[in-house]
């Protein structure tokens, strides 16, 4: 068993390996860490020998990253806050007036919609706020976990009825019944 | 104190003065922005032509909600007639076949095969309205470079809402055969709703029809579809941009009474509000049906309204479901 899959990995390394296969050998290592390990090793083998170049790292190389990050002070005490002084008052408010002006200004084509390289995450959270807030409908959106509950039978018909292309992305439509459905002898 | 003073108001006026000349090129190319949401409209054109006439196949990978599903595809046309065709690779291995807007799903370890009129819908992969004008009132269309899908050269066509009532989308054109290699969604703050991308596509000259297996009896009618006037309920107002495309009064549980589906669309987003009566029916949701809930990334609301259970679910933000549940009347 361990033969067929180092032989896969390194099938699928070369890129040999049948597409269905290399689909299921990476679903395959999104559930074992060995495998995925193996995989980087193997990466990391054909990448030196291809190459003849090859950084050599210990294992415990990110371990010990994040056993010093966590050896790290953590400053819990709050700062003291400078006293502030009138005479500052007038370069606060200045300065304050050039980075607004600034800000505004460079928001500008987000406003119209047509930037050609802006972000799309950028631009959703612009058109969000835009949104004004609907009267008498709080929105409260609860996040649904498999494992909180089942599935419900009725919440199922709906979504079937609503998504056609639930058959190709929702996997637990097996288990509905439609008026529609009936059984092939 | 007052050489300070000056000194910060003469920056301040010298920053406006800099930000307005770095906008200035894209303020005066007002005119190359409209070209390109033309280009970005004419790219969309070429797609659904592309995806309508052309025979295709590939594995295409559906990822929603953090599942992945890939499957195999497929797409062929003979004498103006389309099918397409979807294999999936992991179990529940099933079969579905689109034709002529009626969705045929077989089950392989069941033996079910569930029918479905969905002359509503026209493919798995993007549905697009026939008259693109249609998007015009809810969305901004523009291009947005080029990038590699599957080792083939894409055009980068943004699909931007211009209000937050809806999700944005991104689809990545073939640059030799115009077909959508890779098509996401984006929810409001930017993250991947659902994604739908090809790891290899082929285009061929022909493509069989798959014959799925004859029937030894007769399926039911799926799906009446009718005038959405004649649904028991209507809409004092709706978010701009969303029609009634499609009504039907069926019983969509075994054996149960009609159910009212009203499908509203936006020519991308869809929502489907549902109406029963209540009877001694518990409520659709176990837990409080107070607020939008999520499904698979396709939020839901369910409430009483007089002696009816009213249902709203769709890929669009909670605020869109709210605010549809909020103006459903009953007639």
């Amino acid at each position: 068993m361990n033969d067929e899959l180092n032989q896969k990995t390194s099938q699928f390394l070369d890129d040999e390996l049948p597409h269905d296969q290399a689909l299921a050998l990476l679903q395959k290592m999104r559930t074992n860490a060995a495998l995925a390990e193996k995989l980087q090793r193997y990466a990391a083998i054909s990448h030196a020998l291809k190459t003849e170049q090859f950084i050599a790292l210990r294992p415990d190389f990110s371990a010990q990253i994040s056993a010093r990050l966590e050896a790290e002070p953590a400053y819990l005490l709050p700062r003291p806050k400078p006293a502030a002084k009138r005479s500052y008052q007038w370069l606060a408010l200045a300065a304050s007036v050039a980075v607004l002006s600034v800000v505004a200004v460079r928001s500008l084509p987000l406003l119209g919609q047509h930037s050609p390289n802006a972000n799309p995450a950028t631009l959703q959270i612009a058109q969000h706020a835009a949104v004004p807030t609907l009267p008498h409908s709080p929105v409260t959106t609860v996040a649904r976990s498999n494992t909180e509950q089942p599935l419900n039978a009725r919440i199922n018909d709906y979504l079937q009825a609503h998504n056609g292309s639930a058959y190709a992305d929702n996997q637990q439509l097996q288990s509905m019944a439609r008026l529609t459905a009936y059984n092939q002898k | 104190m007052i050489v300070v003073k000056w000194f910060f108001l003469i920056l301040s006026v010298l920053s406006t003065v800099t930000a307005w000349a770095e906008n200035l090129p894209s303020l005066i190319s007002g005119s190359h922005s409209a070209g390109q949401l033309q280009n970005g409209k004419q790219a969309l054109k070429n797609m659904v032509t592309a995806m309508q006439t052309l025979n295709y196949q590939g594995t295409v990978a559906f990822l929603r909600d953090g599942k992945l599903e890939p499957m195999r595809y497929s797409h062929a046309v003979n004498n103006g007639q389309e099918q397409e065709h979807l294999l999936s690779l992991n179990s529940p291995l099933r079969e579905v076949v689109r034709e002529t807007g009626k969705v045929s799903c077989l089950y392989k370890a069941t033996h079910q095969l569930v029918v479905d009129q969905r002359p509503f819908e026209r493919s798995f992969l993007v549905n697009m309205p026939t008259d693109l004008a249609q998007l015009d009132a809810a969305y901004d269309i523009e291009m947005q470079g080029e990038e590699s899908v599957a080792l083939l050269p894409a055009n980068v066509v943004a699909i931007k809402p211009k209000d937050g009532l809806r999700y944005g989308r991104k689809i990545w054109l073939s640059q030799q055969w115009a077909l959508p290699l890779k098509v996401e969604v984006y929810g409001l703050s930017g993250e991947i709703v659902e994604e739908r991308l090809f790891t290899e596509l082929q285009v061929k000259d022909n493509l069989p029809f798959i014959a799925m297996p004859p029937a030894t009896n007769t399926p039911p009618a799926a799906t009446n579809a009718t005038a959405p006037q004649q649904a028991a309920f209507t809409f004092s107002s709706l978010p701009k941009g969303f029609t009634e495309v499609f009504f039907s009064r069926q019983p969509i549980h075994v054996a149960e009474q009609p159910v009212d589906h009203v499908l509203l669309s936006d020519g991308l987003a869809s929502v489907s509000i549902y109406m029963e009566p209540r009877n001694n029916t518990p409520p659709p949701v176990n837990n409080s049906t107070e607020g939008v809930q999520t499904i698979d990334a396709i939020n839901f609301f369910s409430h009483a309204q007089g002696n009816y259970q009213i249902t709203v679910m769709g890929e669009v933000p909670p605020e869109t479901i709210r605010l549809i549940a909020d103006n459903v009347r009953l007639r």
